[in-house]
């Protein structure tokens, strides 16, 4: 570990490279740890609140969630900041989910299903209306199957559910090495619960793996 | 003080602008005031003798129609006075725009893009009387005048020509030949001598002017259905080019709207093509509209999806299905923000951009989701018969838990050895459940409903039939 305070400010070559916009610096986080807590929104689960920055989902950022399946619990993390919202009438919309919600199981779960909208499309135009959804401060919640996703087509996601204060979760099977996203998690199934890996998460050096109960709701 | 007149600046008369003729102060008697109530309607002429110069009269007519459209923004009175004129009642909407002079200028500010649009001279002749016909002659010879009361009305029309009566040609020279030029020698002769001498359809019409008759006002009522087309001078390719003729276009829908407090739910743009039947683009909205910038965006969404056929040379904006106009609900200023999304939470707020994805999407790409009062897990996510936004969704008080996948059917499960595949070997976790229902139908659902997990962890709703070949089906992911 090295100090790069003291020649920062020298070196020319340094001081270009942190104005990359694409670049955060950890510390800039860090020092302002207090003001970041009260900016997230419960995950509903407190040990996995308790490895986030944002002490939950961040706001107005992008989220991926990495699974090796679809259905392994996956929807689990997010049934309760749905119940939340449900709760607070906010809306939320599904883009291309690999299958049809099913509404009599979300209702038993507290979620209302009429403040709920699934979109279908296809793959090409499916990043175009995951991007409107972000951007528009009506819309919550967007959650999406987009399949595969470069890198610069996250940033511009990331930087739509900045735009919006939306809130986006990505469901992916392989994601790329880089990412822009505020957060990303990996699930697996675990033979209790599910096990979810804190990839990375913005502002927050920490790699940690928590291991979720399924909840019976 | 009674009676006292006074006399404003004349100006002259190529000014556009309406002169009071004879203004007079109220005629107040002590402790008598005047009810609003006994004042006489104020009726605006405007003439547009541009118009005459159009050779179809078909298309002057549309033309007089478009403004009269306009001028219903104004008054609730609007007569369209053929070949080149429309009158207005003015005197209930003076309050209202504060004064004729500033019900001119909204005039004026209304009528000039359509007459500029049109490459017709923007000018026009405009006078307010008590009287329509008179505010009618008073137009059409470009006398802009402003003629408060019905006394006046002798000295403001004695100027005019005979001529500019609506009189058959042998009347006219009739009165040529009796040495009668200005309504003013008319006027001087008796009334019963003119009327033996000229017949009382002359009568009737100076009766009229000075308001001795009333004059039947027929009012304008603008179509129900909104149908305007723009032609281009050339053929025009791409989407882009085409925005300002929407633009244009749905300007003049929402003009339309708003002046009968109307809302669409519908609208129709047919490109029309040189050689080939015309592109239609219908657009159903989740939300009826009103303003044009929504709209606007909706269109172009849309056109953004389309690959033109050939150079678009005309587009017609038809529009026949309309709703009264639904005032939105704002959240009240002194609230904080959360209050004000709270209370405009909801369906409303979202249907903006659900009405956008749908533009570019189509119509099926979006939908909300639907829930029924029935065992049957199939049909418990059908669409509620009725009308789904009344009250909250049915359920049924469940014991089990229910997946929150559902596979749009159920797919038969592998066995090997007697051990269920699904993605690897299955184990029961719980079950059964059963589900007998629908026997009235004739698809009669007689199921064991079980919760199974597979290797990877995924919990899976399966059943098994309990008549029939007996085979194993999964109908559902839990989470």
């Amino acid at each position: 570990m090295y100090s790069i305070m003291p020649t920062h400010q020298t070196d020319p070559r340094l001081l270009s490279l942190l104005h990359t916009p694409g670049l955060w610096r950890g510390s800039a986080h860090a020092a302002t740890g207090s003001a970041f807590a009260d900016t997230g929104v419960s995950t509903g689960f407190p040990t996995l609140d308790a490895c986030l920055p944002w002490q939950g989902w961040p706001r107005g950022a992008l989220v991926e969630i990495i699974t090796p399946l679809w259905g392994i619990g996956e929807l689990q993390l997010v049934l309760p900041l749905l119940r939340q919202l449900s709760q607070q009438g906010g809306n939320s919309v599904w883009f291309a989910p690999p299958c049809s919600p099913y509404a009599p199981a979300l209702l038993a779960s507290g979620i209302d299903p009429a403040h709920l909208y699934v979109v279908s499309a296809p793959a090409t135009q499916l990043l175009w209306g995951i991007e409107k959804a972000l951007q528009d401060a009506a819309c919550a919640l967007v959650l999406a199957w987009p399949g595969r996703v470069s890198h610069r087509q996250i940033r511009r996601l990331q930087l739509a559910a900045s735009a919006g204060n939306t809130l986006g979760i990505l469901f992916q099977h392989g994601a790329p090495r880089q990412s822009t996203a505020a957060l990303r998690l990996r699930v697996e199934a675990a033979r209790q619960g599910l096990h979810v890996e804190v990839l990375k998460a913005r502002g927050s050096y920490r790699q940690s793996t928590v291991a979720l109960a399924r909840g019976t709701p | 003080m009674t009676g006292r007149l006074f006399q404003l600046p004349l100006l002259g008369r190529h000014q556009r602008t309406l002169r009071v003729a004879r203004a007079h102060t109220a005629q107040k008697a002590p402790g008598k005031t005047p009810r609003a109530g006994r004042r006489p309607p104020l009726w605006y002429a405007i003439a547009l003798p541009q118009l005459l110069g159009i050779p179809d009269t078909q298309a002057r007519a549309a033309k007089l129609a478009l403004l009269a459209q306009r001028l219903e923004q104004l008054s609730g009175t609007v007569s369209v006075e053929a070949p080149d004129s429309l009158v207005f009642e003015a005197r209930s909407s003076l309050r209202y725009f504060g004064g004729i002079h500033s019900l001119r200028t909204h005039c004026r500010q209304l009528l000039q893009p359509l007459l500029s649009e049109w490459g017709l001279p923007v000018d026009f002749h405009q006078a307010a009387s008590p009287t329509p016909a008179a505010s009618l002659l008073l137009a059409r010879a470009g006398c802009n005048l402003l003629v408060h009361r019905r006394e006046n009305l002798r000295s403001a029309l004695g100027r005019l020509s005979v001529q500019s009566l609506t009189l058959p040609q042998q009347r006219r020279q009739q009165l040529h030949n009796s040495g009668l030029r200005l309504l003013r020698d008319v006027w001087r002769l008796p009334a019963h001598a003119l009327g033996q001498r000229f017949g009382t359809q002359f009568l009737r019409q100076l009766d009229q002017c000075l308001g001795h008759v009333a004059t039947p006002v027929k009012a304008y009522e603008s179509p129900p259905r909104f149908n305007s087309s723009l032609e281009f001078d050339y053929a025009v390719e791409g989407g882009e080019r085409l925005l300002p003729a929407i633009e244009e276009l749905l300007e003049r829908l929402c003009a339309f709207l708003r002046a009968r407090d109307l809302s669409t739910l519908h609208l129709q743009l047919s490109l029309q093509h040189e050689a080939q039947a015309a592109t239609l683009i219908a657009l159903d909205m989740r939300h009826p509209g009103q303003s044009r910038a929504p709209l606007q965006l909706l269109l172009e969404t849309r056109l953004s999806t389309l690959s033109l056929p050939a150079p678009v040379c005309g587009m017609q904006l038809e529009a026949w299905r309309f709703k009264a106009a639904a005032a939105g609900t704002q959240p009240l200023a002194g609230l904080g923000a959360a209050e004000g999304a709270a209370a405009q939470a909801g369906p409303a707020r979202i249907a903006p951009l659900l009405g956008l994805l749908q533009a570019r999407l189509g119509d099926a790409a979006v939908h909300s989701l639907q829930c029924q009062a029935d065992h049957c897990p199939e049909l418990a996510a059908s669409p509620t018969p009725g009308d789904a936004q009344a009250g909250p969704p049915p359920t049924l008080a469940l014991q089990a838990r229910r997946p929150c996948w559902l596979l749009p059917a159920p797919v038969l499960l592998q066995q090997h050895a007697g051990q269920l595949l699904y993605r690897g070997a299955l184990q029961l976790v719980s079950g059964p459940e059963r589900i007998e229902t629908r026997w009235w139908s004739g698809q009669e659902v007689c199921r064991d409903y079980y919760v199974a997990v597979n290797p990877h962890g995924m919990r899976l709703w399966i059943f098994h039939e309990r008549e029939g070949e007996r085979r194993w089906f999964v109908h559902g992911i839990f989470d």
